[in-house]
């Protein structure tokens, strides 16, 4: 039986790095995954959506060209071009990453691992099946879409990996959920012609951001893009069939030509058989970690989905590296703590950090500052005016606790502001920092100012 | 001419007491009644009114600093009236008594744990509790000591180079160099808060990426800089210091079969009698003190001293810390008049509203740990009293009787004595006398029927 240093249970955002990394600290490495390298994130998650997203998002660019003195006639969407687009950038990662594995010595086995017992994995079942000895092992097997039973079965009832192999948009859409993932491809189907509907049981939409920020994407969608949102009430008696798809919400009976479920995750455990090797699951099938992503077995560990934590392929990525230095032996480092979120819906919204509601839950002192794009030079130049990005600081020590951005370029903007905050800057200092003009960056150092009511580009505050 | 506000006495054994916050600020107008500050004393915290009317002149005595009653702590006057010179008073932080003297006694500034610590106590950055004497004159030029102040280090860590050991800048600057202060790791948020909160960052050792100072570690030192305990912590630190360590203790534990008696008690509860066991225990205790009266007394070593009364006090645990309510004259009332004067009192006392003089006078106490699930345990008298019960919790356990293993409702007492007074055979007849009557049914027939 052939025995390494480190096995990593599947190839996601969080595995592969945890691979490489333990492979350049010298360890021998085996890395086992069951369908593709590159995990839900490149192959049916993270890329591939961007990749429709953004061609969308270039279509409502185009089509609002005229204004900016640009003449476009025939702009129109062909979805398969679309799809062939999306599948080229994904098979194009995905070699690069298996190049990646096999260019720092990780042995790449194909397979369903299960644990023997806690030093030993078996690979595959029946007669082709293969055990590995590893001295320390790292679960990431990471999570997959959530079909609440209720649902029919059928091919016009879709979760987002489905959802992403479709060869053409449907006319109309249910959505179910309003989480990031329904909202993202509403915004998406929306733009590309879709009547979009989305349901969500709770009282929004995309409810960990604050009130302001979500009403500010949420009526983007509703008014510019013509997506119905219903909130505050369950989808029930949903039917499919060859015509289409109903459902209840409410008085109101809704139909559409393909019903989207997006209501949440669901940990990847099955076939892999932790109680074989005594590892705890909680009553929803996560594996529980400590700080440093240890298992209740001294030598398993868990990162990302799996572990139900904040399920994001960066944060997978983060507890990989760290994970992989400490069971390479490596001085313990904790998880990183401060994780952004990224939210590729029109317009973008990303946050990092505290949120106002978080301030008020934990009954602590913050104060705030907004900027809206509209006050901004290069937003009103190139005609994109939308959202304002904001700051949330501690109200005794000035201190940057978090932040969050709705507008163009959000999810590249909230790098700056992540870097801000897990280095503990202050509002004064973010403020003093000097920002290029023209940029949409300088809407930073605009909330910045705004926070102390310094603000050189907005209208002091009236009195209350 | 101004009219001096003074620290009022609020009981007879109060004589000194902190402000814990002035409601008013300077240049406030004062009306007759308004509160002007909040007192903290021995075991309460109380408000206090003004008597006259005008402006509020000068605060002499901040919040947090003890001082003797009668004290001037501010001046009510007209605006721009010339206040009369008054030294600021010697704070009395770290000393926690009731002095016998009367008289706020400065206390040598206690030694410094590890550096980290220092700034607290003994640093010119936090002057509220700068102790009156200090070992030498701290001399430091203003330029050196805002560079200290910017830098976040404690100037007394420096050694100055300048008349009579004042430190100038230079001597900062070597400081810091010597300290290898340039290499200090420290996030902005984390040095802001350190400045403002007065903490050497010297002194902390960072958690973060290269040994980074975060906020984290600053709010780490800071929740670990020795506070002042306030003043209902500093009595209970004394008082049990002073008994623990001049009455020499003895224990001795019986074991009181409660069986008969909880039956006995439940019948009475179902029948809507107020008896709880405690009051049963107190009336047990009240009567066998008349019996042994040496136990109900008390001494300071070369004299004892009877007392003709039973005061009785209950340990009544409250939030922070414990408070003993007395039941003066325990002897002259019935059992009904105990258990309800006994439950006010517990009421009061966790409501933080006993008077000083409800809590003095104790000659015995018992202390009642019955609902806490413990076995046994010893108490620590209360300073100047003979003796004290400890109540443990009543368990069901295997028992011998008549040559039979059976189960009974068993619950430990155990009495503390001050063993000047009390010798071993007293202390175990006693004991005995209380158990006895505990488990004598036809006794609490007559007395609560």
């Amino acid at each position: 039986m052939e025995t390494f240093d480190i096995v990593v249970i599947g190839a996601g955002p969080g595995g592969y790095p945890a691979a490489i990394r333990a492979a350049q600290l010298g360890a021998s490495v085996a890395i086992v995954e069951r369908e593709q390298v590159g995990g839900t994130c490149l192959n049916w998650g993270c890329i591939p959506t961007k990749a429709l997203i953004v061609t969308a998002d270039l279509l409502t660019h185009i089509r609002h060209a005229e204004a900016l003195g640009i003449t476009v006639s025939g702009a129109g969407v062909n979805y398969a071009a679309m799809v062939a687009h999306k599948n080229k950038a994904v098979q194009q990662l995905c070699s690069g990453v298996r190049q990646l594995l096999t260019a720092n010595g990780v042995k790449q086995f194909s397979g369903t691992a299960s644990f023997v017992d806690r030093n030993t994995l078996e690979i595959g079942a029946g007669n082709g099946a293969t055990r590995i000895g590893a001295k320390k092992i790292i679960i990431a097997t990471g999570s997959t879409s959530a079909m609440p039973g209720f649902l029919p079965k059928h091919p016009r009832v879709v979760e987002s990996r489905a959802f992403l192999d479709l060869d053409k948009l449907p006319e109309t859409m249910l959505v179910l959920g309003g989480g990031y993932i329904g909202c993202e491809l509403a915004s998406m189907a929306a733009q590309c012609g879709t009547k979009v509907t989305i349901v969500e049981l709770l009282e929004d939409i995309l409810l960990l951001l604050d009130p302001d920020v979500r009403h500010e994407v949420r009526s983007h969608m509703e008014n510019k893009l013509g997506i119905r949102i219903l909130t505050g009430k369950p989808l029930e008696k949903v039917a499919a069939d060859d015509h289409g798809v109903r459902g209840q919400c409410g008085d109101e009976t809704i139909e559409a030509g393909l019903l989207l479920v997006s209501v949440g995750r669901k940990p990847v455990t099955d076939g892999l058989k932790p109680d074989a090797a005594g590892v705890k699951t909680d009553e929803k099938g996560f594996i529980p970690v400590d700080d440093f992503g240890r298992t209740n077995v001294a030598n398993i560990f868990a990162i990302g989905d799996v572990t139900g934590r904040t399920q994001l392929a960066h944060y997978a990525t983060s507890q990989g590296v760290t994970v992989a230095e400490t069971a390479c032996d490596r001085k313990p480092r904790r998880n990183e703590t401060l994780v952004p979120g990224v939210i590729f819906t029109t317009p973008e919204v990303a946050l990092v950090g505290l949120t106002e509601e978080d301030a008020k839950r934990q009954n602590r002192a913050i104060v705030t500052g907004k900027f809206r794009f509209s006050g901004l030079g290069r937003a009103i130049a190139v005609a994109e005016t939308v959202g304002f990005v904001k700051w949330i600081a501690d109200a005794g020590t000035d201190q940057l606790l978090g932040a969050a951005a709705a507008g163009p370029h959000a999810t590249e903007l909230i790098a700056a502001a992540t870097l801000a905050v897990r280095s503990e800057l202050t509002v004064a200092e973010l403020g003093r920092t000097i920002h290029a003009h023209p940029t949409f960056s300088e809407a930073w150092m605009e909330a910045a100012h705004a926070v102390h009511g310094e603000s050189v580009h907005a209208a002091p505050k009236r009195k209350k | 001419m101004p009219n001096p506000i003074t620290m009022p006495k609020f009981g007879q054994m109060t004589e000194e007491s902190a402000i814990v916050e002035w409601r008013k600020q300077e240049g406030d107008r004062i009306a007759k009644g308004d509160i002007l500050f909040t007192v903290e004393t021995d075991k309460s915290v109380m408000d206090v009114e003004a008597f006259t009317e005008g402006t509020l002149l000068k605060i002499v005595v901040p919040p947090g600093v003890s001082v003797p009653v009668q004290t001037t702590v501010g001046f009510i006057g007209s605006p721009g009236e010339a206040i009369p010179a008054v030294s600021a008073p010697a704070p009395a932080a770290p000393k926690p008594v009731a002095a016998e003297a009367g008289r706020a006694v400065p206390s040598a500034p206690p030694a410094p744990l590890q550096r980290s610590i220092a700034p607290s106590l003994q640093s010119p950055l936090t002057p509220a509790l700068q102790p009156a004497i200090a070992p030498a004159r701290f001399r430091i030029s203003p330029r050196a000591r805002a560079l200290a102040e910017r830098c976040a280090v404690d100037p007394t860590q420096i050694k100055g180079s300048g008349p009579e050991g004042r430190i100038v800048e230079k001597d900062v600057q070597a400081y810091l160099e010597k300290q290898g202060y340039d290499k200090l790791r420290i996030s902005p948020a984390a040095k802001d808060l350190a400045r403002k909160e007065k903490v050497d960052v010297l002194s902390i050792r960072g958690s973060g990426d290269d040994g980074r100072i975060t906020v984290a570690d600053l709010q780490r030192a800071l929740a670990e800089k020795p506070k002042p305990m306030n003043k209902m912590r500093q009595t209970i630190a004394q008082r049990l210091t002073q008994s623990f360590t001049t009455q020499p203790h003895f224990y001795v534990t019986v074991s009181v079969d409660m069986t008969d008696l909880i039956a006995y008690r439940n019948q009475l509860k179902a029948a809507g009698a107020p008896y709880t066991i405690t009051d049963f225990i107190a009336q047990a205790v009240v009567q066998c003190l008349q019996e042994f009266p040496v136990v109900n007394s008390s001494t300071d070593g070369k004299s004892t001293r009877w007392h003709s009364h039973v005061n009785l006090g209950l340990a009544v645990s409250i939030e922070g810390g414990l408070v003993v309510p007395v039941i003066q004259h325990a002897e002259e009332l019935t059992m009904l008049e105990i258990c309800n004067l006994s439950k006010q009192l517990a009421d009061k006392a966790r409501a933080g509203k006993l008077t000083p003089d409800e809590m003095s006078g104790g000659t015995f106490t018992i202390t009642n740990m019955g609902m806490l699930n413990v076995d046994s345990f010893h108490a620590i008298l209360n300073t100047g009293e003979g003796a004290i019960l400890a109540v443990a919790s009543t368990v069901k356990q295997p028992v011998v009787r008549d040559d039979q293993v059976v189960i009974r409702s068993m619950m430990n007492l155990t009495l503390s004595v001050d063993h000047r007074l009390i010798d071993g055979a007293l202390g175990a007849q006693f004991v005995n006398a209380v158990k006895a009557k505990l488990e004598d049914i036809e006794l609490w027939k007559r007395l609560t029927s």
